[in-house]
């Protein structure tokens, strides 16, 4: 294989990559001057080095949504089906489906980095949100268990120091420092178990392993290889018990990076924990029906299911902080999402990709909207959102409609995604043996609304709070990023009325 | 014991074989039409059959999808007379779009946006109502059906029969009279009336609906704007009952969801003509069925899990309690007929006596607490639990005679009840500024307000079920229907309807015919009444309208009940249950 | 003779130890360091395996071999990401105990 022809199949990544450091390459160019003005005025005037950090945000910004757009362009260019260095990276319909997914949710990622005061480098923390993106495209594309560990570090140590990035406020470093301490102890354990399933199969393609673990008999060695790795994935879908990086790291990050661990993180982690599960360990895959359990992976991964769903839902009850909320119920979703898996097959793995992109893009929206809250009233707890809908009608119709969404409520995506999840569940097998999983995630969606519900009555019902209510920032209208918010609105309810539109790409897309 | 010896009085053997025998006649009809093929609308001077109705579906071809989803099947054969009916599946597109064009366009045009949209609504469903064959309400007969999610069988298909007509009009009626008697509402006017229109656009869409996903779609997207109604616009303790009002239809929507979830798994279809030829498992029936019409039933005020239903009445604006008790209390019921019943018939030949035991007591229940009452709302809003007894024990009968009362009977209250309402929140409340029968009986409102007190009669004549009023017809079908199955529960709810006709006269007496006694007044300090009345206290004209709108539906439905009844009893009959 | 169980458990007795570490020290350095050891518990299960699983020509399994150096390369990486995490927290807050770092609370 030819050079060339690995840069045509890899030109996404490459785009990307070469976007990232021109991105850092002007951030640091344009930051050398800011800085000699700050240095010259000691810090005394914030807002000379203020405007000249928001241009050199404004360049960078538009950079990368250039590049994330060429990017995409280039994706919907790629040959429908190839394969390159035995699987190392492969190309076929899902996975440029969702590379273009995962660059959109940075690209509005992106455009919530804009308004983000609080960067005082923006090149280098779009350069690193680029990387990211890159790690997530290597994982959606790869069916290699070496190429996705790269991915998932890649990932990880570019979303560990996004989370960290805002030295002004501590809660960001702190964040950044659990996020980091979860993190790589949970990759530490994927690696551990993906040695001993090497160590058992003795190759790390999935598809050969595949065919190996249908072979041999399970071994107490394998199962708990099988076991550490998807402890490892446990940790990046947030579900309990390893979700407790999620509510310091959605609370403390800059909104950028929460939003995009959120959304892009997620998705890509569901897409190769599907295949890790789905093709890898295929033969292994159990039982989780109530009446005949058996031991594999999907019950493991339902146990996890139920535990997230319970977890999230009942501890985002007592939560007063807008983006904890959206964290434990973060948790609660990447519960009903595997649901998808547990129950398998290709529907199953369709309805639970179906389910985290539509969570992704209302997750984005949702912190974009709490951005440009955040920026009017300096915080994010409830009170800040109170009488939100007498300041701005706009972003409370948008908020209301991506928390009604994550309620599951017609006509929204949540609606048919909760739908497709749960038939899909109950007809994974003829008796219905996944109804108490089933049971579990509608008990969860019932005390979910309560709280979703609690957050719309705040918006809407609430009168605003006088300190809000005569805040001298009240008029700084960030058109752009109404916009951005707007269209995911517009998406989550597009999706909701026709979600054929994504559902039919997905069933076709699969293997 | 009047009102008992009215009801019992007259020989019920009259109605019932004046029924029998337009049905019997319809029966014919229908029977000689399948037997003469396809030919035979020509010669029966009817249209389209229903089969051929499904025949002409397979050939849809993307191209006329947009036509089709407005105009419904087949569009150029038809002739006028024809698209007219099935114009019908306008109400659910002109009500949301007029919803959407609330938020878009600026205030003055609000109230007149929601006043067309919902005349409209009206408009259309008397057009099919007129001009639909009783031979195509018969069955649940196809207006739309358009694939939606071909990979999951979901279809967007609208159909229509008698039961679902009687449902689209007291739909129709009562939010045209909401929004006249939401006329004056000048908080926040645009968001008021675009959730008003959602509620009363997810109920057609309910009540229209022939796919399970489309029904379930619509059944809970009238929930969150039922919310936003009450928190942001509603009165006494607004946020607590708003919030148990959806805590409790949530929590029946999701027994709902798991009822559907397991007909859809089992059946593979969503269609429900189709699932309603399905043959479930007995087994799965005996525990799917209860599952699914517990989650109906919540909505309806199940005796159990009624709570939020007076609650919520209270807490409600006036509107809000209009539609809520008038047609959303409905949905459940009907979708209780619609989709428990028919799907899982032997699951509800199981748990009928059940549902009849539950529906007495609540009945009974309802009645004895609305007589301790003293907050006029909380009487209607039990007399709403009580009166929806009634429905849940037609049905519970199943047979054609009390499943068509217990219709009729949501046609009835739903009617009734939003004129109570609207007598109770809008004419008494807005005025005097309590509720309280205590209070109110000093008053003498009869005086004040003549037009609330000859509307409060007439309503609570009705809600009585006195002779000449849609409550009448209504309750008196269903407890012939009721006495072939369970005769002691005629009995039992005989006793009911005396606790209704004291709650009611007490009621009637206190707030408009009390005695004056000022010291009630100057004792809790309310000078409520305003020595001076003034023009605008006077009851406005559009409260008259919508109070006439109202009052003439109970009275056209109670002296022909025929009306509605001649189109009801067919679809009834055809539904599989009580084969 | 040395055999691949023997590998395996030196292996998981590292791992356990760097978890260990991770959970029960207190000071952020012995955290990040014990960190080290579980990445390098899983380097040596990974040579272990590729040194006893020889193909019928007598030559180790290279595959994992080459792993190993992928992650001893994100094992720096991580460290000098950890690293910086630690000196913007010990700017902020002069510690780097972890029992001090409570800002951020359920």
């Amino acid at each position: 294989m030819s050079y060339l022809e690995l840069l045509k199949l890899a030109s996404t990544e490459a785009v990307v990559v070469v976007t990232a450091l021109v991105v850092l390459a002007i951030g640091l160019t344009t930051r050398r001057e800011a800085t000699g003005v700050t240095v010259a005025t000691a810090q005394g005037d914030q807002n000379v080095g203020g405007s000249s950090s928001a241009r050199t945000n404004a360049i960078c910004s538009f950079i990368a949504a250039l590049g994330l757009a060429i990017a995409i362009g280039t994706a919907l260019m790629l040959p429908r089906k190839a394969t390159l260095f035995s699987g190392m990276l492969v190309i076929t319909p899902l996975t440029s489906l969702f590379k273009i997914i995962c660059m959109a949710l940075a690209f509005f990622a992106v455009l919530l980095t804009k308004s983000e005061k609080s960067l005082r480098h923006p090149g280098e923390y779009l350069a690193i949100l680029l990387l990211a993106t890159v790690g997530l495209m290597l994982l959606v594309s790869s069916e290699e268990l070496l190429m996705i560990f790269i991915g998932l570090e890649l990932l990880g140590l570019s979303l560990y120091v996004m989370v960290a990035f805002d030295k002004t406020d501590v809660r960001s470093a702190e964040a950044g420092l659990k996020y980091f301490l979860f993190g790589s102890t949970s990759s530490a354990f994927t690696l551990f178990g993906i040695s001993l399933i090497y160590g058992m199969s003795g190759i790390t393609s999935l598809a050969a392993i595949s065919e190996k673990l249908a072979t041999v008999s399970v071994q107490p060695l394998l199962a708990v290889g099988i076991v550490m790795t998807l402890i490892g994935f446990a940790f990046k879908i947030a579900a309990a018990p390893f979700h407790l990086w999620a509510p310091d790291a959605y609370q403390g990050a800059p909104i950028p990076s929460a939003a995009f661990i959120a959304s892009g993180s997620k998705v890509a982690s569901f897409v190769v924990l599907g295949k890790i599960v789905l093709v890898g360990f295929a033969p292994l895959h159990g039982d989780a029906a109530w009446h005949a359990m058996v031991a594999g992976w999907s019950p493991v991964l339902a146990a996890l299911a139920a535990l997230s769903i319970l977890v999230g839902n009942f501890v985002a009850l007592a939560q007063s902080n807008l983006r904890r909320l959206l964290a434990y119920s973060a948790v609660a979703h990447a519960g009903y999402t595997l649901i998808g898996l547990v129950a398998g097959d290709r529907e199953g793995f369709s309805a639970a990709l179906f389910y985290t992109t539509t969570y992704a893009i209302t997750l984005v929206g949702a912190f974009g909207v709490v951005a440009l809250v955040r920026r009017e009233t300096a915080g994010d707890d409830f009170s800040n959102f109170s009488g939100l809908i007498s300041r701005s009608p706009m972003l409370a119709g948008c908020m209301s409609i991506f928390m009604l969404s994550l309620a599951g409520i017609p006509p929204l995506a949540g609606f048919f995604g909760k739908f497709y999840l749960f038939s899909v569940a109950l007809r994974a097998d003829a008796g219905h043996g996944l109804l108490w999983l089933v049971a579990v995630a509608l008990f969860g969606s019932l005390i979910s609304l309560y709280y979703y519900l609690i957050v719309l009555k705040v918006i809407f019902v609430d009168e605003p709070s006088l300190a809000i209510a005569s805040s001298p920032d009240h008029l700084s209208p960030d058109l752009l990023q109404r916009i951005a918010v707007a269209v995911l609105a517009a998406v989550v309810l597009f999706l909701g009325l026709m979600p054929d539109a994504l559902a039919a790409g997905l069933l076709a897309a699969m293997p | 014991m009047p009102v008992w010896n009215i009801k019992m009085g007259r020989p019920p053997s009259v109605s019932l074989r004046g029924h029998r025998a337009r049905y019997c006649d319809i029966v014919q009809r229908i029977e000689q039409q399948a037997r003469w093929g396809a030919h035979a609308h020509r010669v029966l001077a009817m249209a389209t059959s229903p089969s051929q109705t499904f025949a002409r579906q397979s050939t849809f071809s993307v191209g006329n999808k947009f036509h089709q989803l407005l105009f419904g099947e087949a569009p150029k054969r038809t002739r006028g007379a024809r698209v007219l009916p099935r114009m019908i599946a306008w109400t659910i597109y002109l009500t949301f779009a007029g919803a959407v064009l609330l938020i878009l366009l600026p205030r003055p045009f609000a109230r007149w946006i929601a006043l067309f949209t919902t005349i409209a609504g009206l408009a259309l469903g008397l057009i099919a109502f007129v001009h639909t064959s009783i031979a195509d309400l018969a069955h649940f007969t196809t207006i739309v059906r358009v694939p939606w999610v071909p990979a999951l069988g979901m279809n967007y298909h609208l159909a229509i029969d008698g039961v679902s007509l009687t449902m689209v009009l007291v739909t129709g009626i009562s939010a045209v009279s909401t929004v006249l008697f939401s006329w004056d509402v000048e908080h926040r006017q645009n968001e008021f009336f675009f959730w008003l229109l959602l509620v009363v656009g997810g109920c057609y869409g309910v009540f229209l609906s022939a796919d399970l996903f489309l029904l379930f779609g619509f059944y809970e997207l009238v929930i969150v704007p039922k919310y936003f109604l009450i928190a942001i616009f509603g009165s006494t303790n607004k946020e607590y009952g708003a919030m148990k009002l959806t805590l409790y239809s949530f929590f029946g929507g999701m027994f709902v969801f798991a009822g559907i979830l397991t007909a859809y798994a089992t059946a593979g279809s969503l269609d429900l003509n189709e699932l309603s030829r399905f043959q479930f498992p007995g087994q799965l029936q005996s525990w799917a069925f209860p599952v699914l019409f517990l989650g109906f039933a919540v909505l309806a005020g199940i005796w159990p899990l009624h709570t939020w239903a007076p609650t919520g009445h209270v807490a409600a604006p006036t509107a809000g309690s209009m539609l809520l008790a008038g047609i959303v209390m409905k949905l459940g019921s009907y979708a209780g007929l619609r989709v428990a019943m028919n799907l899982f018939p032997q699951g509800f030949q199981a748990w009928s006596k059940w549902i009849a035991l539950f529906a007495v007591i609540g009945i009974v229940y309802a009645a004895a607490v609305a007589l301790r009452q003293r907050d006029l709302k909380f009487v209607i809003g039990y007399s709403s639990v009580s009166h929806m007894g009634f429905v849940l024990l037609g049905l519970a009968t199943a047979n054609a005679l009390g499943v068509s009362g217990a219709v009729l009977q949501m046609f009835s209250h739903g009617v009734i009840a939003a004129l109570l309402f609207a007598v109770a929140g809008r004419m008494i409340y807005r005025r005097t500024h309590t509720r309280e029968l205590d209070a109110l009986a000093g008053m003498n409102l009869s005086g004040a307000l003549p037009f609330a007190a000859f509307t409060f009669v007439i309503a609570s004549a009705a809600s009585m079920g006195i002779p000449g009023f849609s409550g009448f017809a209504a309750e008196i079908t269903i407890l012939i229907g009721t006495w072939k199955t369970y005769p002691l529960a005629v009995w039992i709810t005989g006793a009911g309807i005396v606790l209704v006709a004291a709650f009611t006269l007490r009621a009637l007496k206190q707030s408009f015919f009390g005695e004056a006694r000022p010291s009630v007044l100057m004792q809790e300090g309310r000078v409520a009444l305003d020595l001076d009345w003034n023009e605008q206290q006077s009851i406005t004209p559009a409260e008259k309208c919508g109070a006439c709108l109202l009052m003439s539906a109970t009275l056209a439905v109670g002296v022909y009940p025929k009306l509605l009844l001649d189109r009801i009893m067919p679809a009834v009959d055809a539904m599989r249950f009580l084969k | 003779m040395i055999t691949l169980g023997d590998y395996l458990i030196v292996s998981g007795i590292l791992f356990a130890i760097g978890f260990a570490g991770v959970m029960l020290r207190r000071n952020l350095i012995i955290i990040l360091m014990s960190l080290e050891l579980m990445l390098n518990a899983a380097n040596l299960s990974l040579v272990a395996f590729s040194r006893f699983r020889v193909s019928p020509a007598g030559l180790p399994n290279y595959n994992a071999q080459v792993f190993v150096f992928f992650i001893i390369t994100v094992a720096a990486a991580e460290v000098a990401v950890g690293l910086a995490i630690l000196v913007a927290l010990f700017r902020a807050r002069q510690t780097t105990d972890v029992k001090d770092i409570s800002e951020l609370k359920f």
